[in-house]
């Protein structure tokens, strides 16, 4: 599959409004919108344009095709004392420091705001989960359900009047076939309806795929989420910033992602508080990181072979033997093997292991071995014909569409769309080492399998570097942590949004703080939620075989879709 | 002398009454399906367990008997222990029946494999006709369990498995037709006995006339196509775990389950020996008795299966159904019109 011919850059920038070389014009951006703009806020991340809620296509229209913002990164909708609010967090995938965020304050008894999905196709499972959650209806939405919650559960559990000691019914009804009525291919045609998992070997944990079957191809196919929703937004609301939200991240991508998560909470309370990280402590953190994206890339790469082989195979115990070292080392690190809780807001919790020459050897001879395991693995998987012939063209996901659906991570990279944090809105070490970025234009399933498998070879060398770099650092300026008050209060109705690559893709934060120590909006925008979206654009119309193979290739998590 | 008449000989029968030889038919029946039973006992629970474990880098069961072979009664006593869960409207008696027409069948093949050393049930003229009818009777099995379990993955098992057998039962029976060309009878003694030449002689080596040897290209296919028939990867798309959860098995439990699965390895081994009768000369081998060349020989086979399982993907359904008819059929066809020429020219 070839991607569409680049539009000649050169021209199409000066079309831009609001590019300059230094940045956002933010003023130009207003002009665009014009009196549409009733206020600008500043939110720390970026400007934040007020706008009145029957305006919200029309302004995310004029952004994403004049402005080129075309990147919805997440919705936050949350509840003040006097109003409703969702927020558009809108990016750019060419560069991701370039925000705007769209505020769309709705009234306390009318909170009805125009919908984004139009614009947006992400915008479909954001503002679902914002009408779940906060109670924030939106006109013109193809689908206004709830995501998260039965669609029994009474009252929205993130407004402020909510009664969380309300006990509620939820009952059990048989899902219904929506095509039961369709016969497309003649009277005599027939549908099947068939429920996929919420207990089923590929689901990857307990996600429910509605499916309706033409024979063995998908006619319709609907992710049903939600079963392991565990409040982790409103047990963040309930911490305080200085401690106590550190080891929720750790839960959401369970799967040896955690460090990479912890990451996320980290940046967003840094930039909240103003707090600068010591470099040394940069240091350690990026090697951990990147430990942490390997071992979470094997076990991807092993539950994939374990759909398309359909056992536990050699490939999925070749994969689990390296990503045990990888285990032994965070574990080393850290003193845990999954829940790690070891960053420290402005810094880690603490220092290498000793003695340090240790601790640096068996991770070099862990990075030592890596090409050879790689080889094996591609010897194995990516150059066997069976398995070129059951991923190769399935599970095509068009760029297009991957940007729409705001897919983020190894599944936008394998849909050819060059975009990761890491470069493009640089923290950390990262923009002092020397990596690339890891792109593969194939949009199928096998494009996103090598893209993981590259990635490891990348993250390998990003760690050799900090290796050499924390072997060398003089010993009387190791510092590990920044001065951080015992107690934070970051200042009334400060606003901020980052994001981190996770091992999934862009795993953002929003914090509202409200002057008190703990946070009055804790808003997570999982990666994973996101790219499960694009499942039906994938399967519609393939076989159940490459259905499963492209639920694999998405490597979700239900923990983090959940949250 | 036949199997039978030595039973009747140990009987002490003397010359064989019509009775008598019933009775020592009987026994000789009940002989051949305890040793078949007794290869899927060690196969199952504990060989493919111990072989897995080799292909991925694990150990697998050590803990209950020496190397963990104990784990053969553990297990017997824990599946045969489980409760039997019947699902409502399921369509009984077929849903009783599928796992017996599935264990049955395939036991009921060994009947006129030539085991060497003399064990031979029944060597009719039509042994090789017999052996694949019986061998086919498994997917009525598969499509009995998957229409009467009222499951819809079970269904689509069902399905795929009619599918698949059409598929890959017509280029089987055209190779082993082609090693009929050579020998001229569907006997299976007859066919074993044919393979007993030498084919080559390089020094003190001397390379039999096994039809492997002799047509190589037919023995590849007939073990793709085994693969296929027998349903292990990459073609274990009727049960294909992770995409329709166990396919045709996924509503039985207990000693049904332990009846579906024994008839799976049972058939494993009946593939096998096709194989090791049509291709390998049967139970020749040199120094050691035929009987454990035969065993060698099907375990090899079975070996192979587990070996393709552990590394090899799954093929869609579509795909399959696809290498079946415009592949394998092409080239089982090809093969025995050549084969049919080269013996109708050289005259072997």
């Amino acid at each position: 599959m070839s991607l569409e011919e680049p539009t000649p850059d050169s021209d199409a920038e000066l079309d831009v409004v609001g590019e300059t070389e230094d940045g956002l014009d933010y003023d130009a951006l207003a002009d665009l919108l014009g009196d549409k703009v009733r206020t600008r806020e500043e939110h720390l991340n970026a400007e934040g344009f007020v706008i009145r809620p029957d305006d919200v296509q029309d302004v995310l229209f004029a952004l994403r095709d004049e402005a080129g913002f075309d990147h919805l990164s997440s919705v936050t909708a949350q509840e003040y004392d006097d109003r409703y609010e969702s927020i558009y967090h809108l990016k750019k995938f060419d560069d991701p420091t370039q925000q705007l965020s769209v505020v769309v304050p709705t009234s306390k008894d009318n909170p009805v705001s125009e919908s984004a999905e139009p614009v947006y196709r992400t915008a479909d499972w954001h503002e679902r989960e914002a009408y779940d959650l906060v109670g924030i209806e939106y006109e013109g939405h193809p689908d206004m359900r709830r995501i998260l919650l039965p669609e029994t559960w009474q009252g929205h559990p993130l407004a402020l009047d909510y009664d969380q000691t309300e006990p509620q019914i939820v009952t059990l009804a048989e899902h219904r076939n929506p095509l039961q009525e369709d016969h497309r291919a003649g009277d005599d045609s027939d549908t099947m309806f068939i429920n996929i998992g919420p207990h089923h070997p590929a689901t990857h944990g307990v996600l429910h795929v509605e499916t309706v079957l033409d024979g063995e191809q998908i006619a319709d196919i609907e992710p049903d989420i939600g079963y392991l929703h565990r409040c982790e937004e409103q047990m963040c609301q309930q911490g305080t910033y200085r401690h106590q939200i550190m080891p929720y991240p750790d839960r959401w991508d369970y799967v040896s992602a955690g460090m990479l998560n912890e990451w996320s909470y980290a940046r967003a309370a840094e930039t909240l508080a103003d707090i600068e990280v010591p470099e040394y402590a940069q240091v350690i953190r990026t090697m951990a990181a990147e430990l942490s994206r390997m071992a979470a890339h094997f076990l991807a790469m092993g539950t994939f072979a374990l759909d398309v082989y359909g056992d536990f195979t050699a490939i999925f115990q070749y994969t689990f033997r390296d990503r045990e070292i990888v285990q032994n080392i965070l574990e080393d690190l850290s003193g845990q093997r999954l829940m790690f809780n070891y960053f420290r807001l402005g810094g880690v919790a603490w220092d290498l292991p000793e003695p340090r020459e240790e601790f640096f050897e068996k991770t070099r001879d862990f990075l030592n071995d890596m090409p050879g395991k790689l080889d094996e693995l591609h010897d194995l998987v990516t150059s066997n014909e069976i398995f070129q012939l059951r991923c190769v063209d399935t599970g095509v996901l068009p760029p297009e569409e991957a940007k729409s659906y705001g897919a983020t991570g190894p599944v936008a990279r394998g849909s050819g769309i060059d975009y990761d944090l890491r470069r493009d809105d640089p923290y950390g070490y990262y923009d002092e080492l020397d990596w690339d970025v890891v792109t593969e234009d194939g949009c199928d399933n096998f494009a996103r399998v090598l893209v993981r498998l590259r990635e490891v070879e990348q993250s390998a060398r990003i760690v050799e570097q900090c290796v050499d770099l924390l072997e060398d650092w003089p010993e009387d300026d190791r510092e590990i942590q920044a001065n951080v008050p015992r107690t934070l209060k970051p200042d009334h109705d400060t606003e901020v949004y980052e994001a981190v690559e996770a091992a999934k893709g862009e795993l953002g934060i929003y914090i509202r703080s409200d002057g008190t120590d703990k946070p009055a909006r804790f808003k997570i925008r999982s990666p994973c939620f996101s790219n499960l979206q694009t499942l039906p654009v994938m399967s519609e119309g393939e076989y159940i075989p490459d259905m499963i193979a492209s639920l694999g290739s998405l490597d979700i998590v239900l923990g983090e879709v959940d949250r | 002398m036949s199997f039978v008449d030595i039973i009747g000989d140990l009987l002490g029968f003397g010359q064989l009454s019509a009775g008598e030889e019933l009775i020592a038919a009987f026994i000789g029946a009940a002989i051949i399906g305890t040793l078949m039973l007794t290869n899927t006992a060690l196969a199952g629970p504990w060989a493919k367990r111990k072989i897995t474990a080799a292909f991925t880098d694990r150990i697998a069961v050590n803990r209950v008997g020496p190397a963990g072979l104990l784990i053969i009664v553990a297990d017997a006593v824990r599946l045969l222990s489980k409760e039997l869960i019947v699902p409502e409207e399921v369509d009984r008696p077929a849903w009783d029946f599928a796992p017996i027409v599935m264990a049955g069948s395939a036991i009921l093949g060994f009947a006129v494999i030539p085991m060497g050393s003399g064990i031979q049930l029944a060597d009719p003229e039509t042994g090789l006709a017999f052996v694949f009818a019986v061998g086919s009777i498994a997917s009525l099995g598969l499509v009995m369990a998957g229409y009467a379990s009222n499951n819809k993955f079970s269904f689509l098992g069902g399905l795929r498995a009619v599918a698949q057998n059409l598929a890959y039962e017509i280029p089987l029976v055209l190779t082993g037709a082609s090693v009929v060309l050579f020998t001229g009878t569907l006997q299976m003694s007859s066919i074993v006995q044919s393979q007993q030449a030498a084919l080559l002689s390089l020094g003190p080596i001397t390379i039999p006339a096994w039809y492997a040897f002799v047509n190589p290209f037919a023995f590849v296919l007939f073990m793709a196509a085994n693969l296929a028939e027998v349903g292990r990867n990459p073609f274990d798309i009727p049960e294909a775990p992770t995409e329709i959860v166990a396919g045709y098995q996924t509503e039985y439990s207990s000693v049904y389950f332990v009846l579906l699965y024994l008839g799976e390895f049972v058939h494993i081994f009946l593939g096998g020996a096709i194989v090791t009768t049509l291709f390998l000369g049967g139970p020749a081998g040199p120094v050691l008795p035929g009987f454990v060349w035969f065993m060698i020989k099907i375990w090899a086979i079975f070996l192979f299966t587990q070996w393709a399982r552990s590394a090899v993907p799954r093929v869609r359904i579509d795909q399959l159904i696809e290498i079946g008819w415009k592949g394998m059929l092409v080239l089982s066809f090809a093969n025995l019109v050549l084969t049919a020429v080269i013996v109708g020219v050289t005259g072997i």
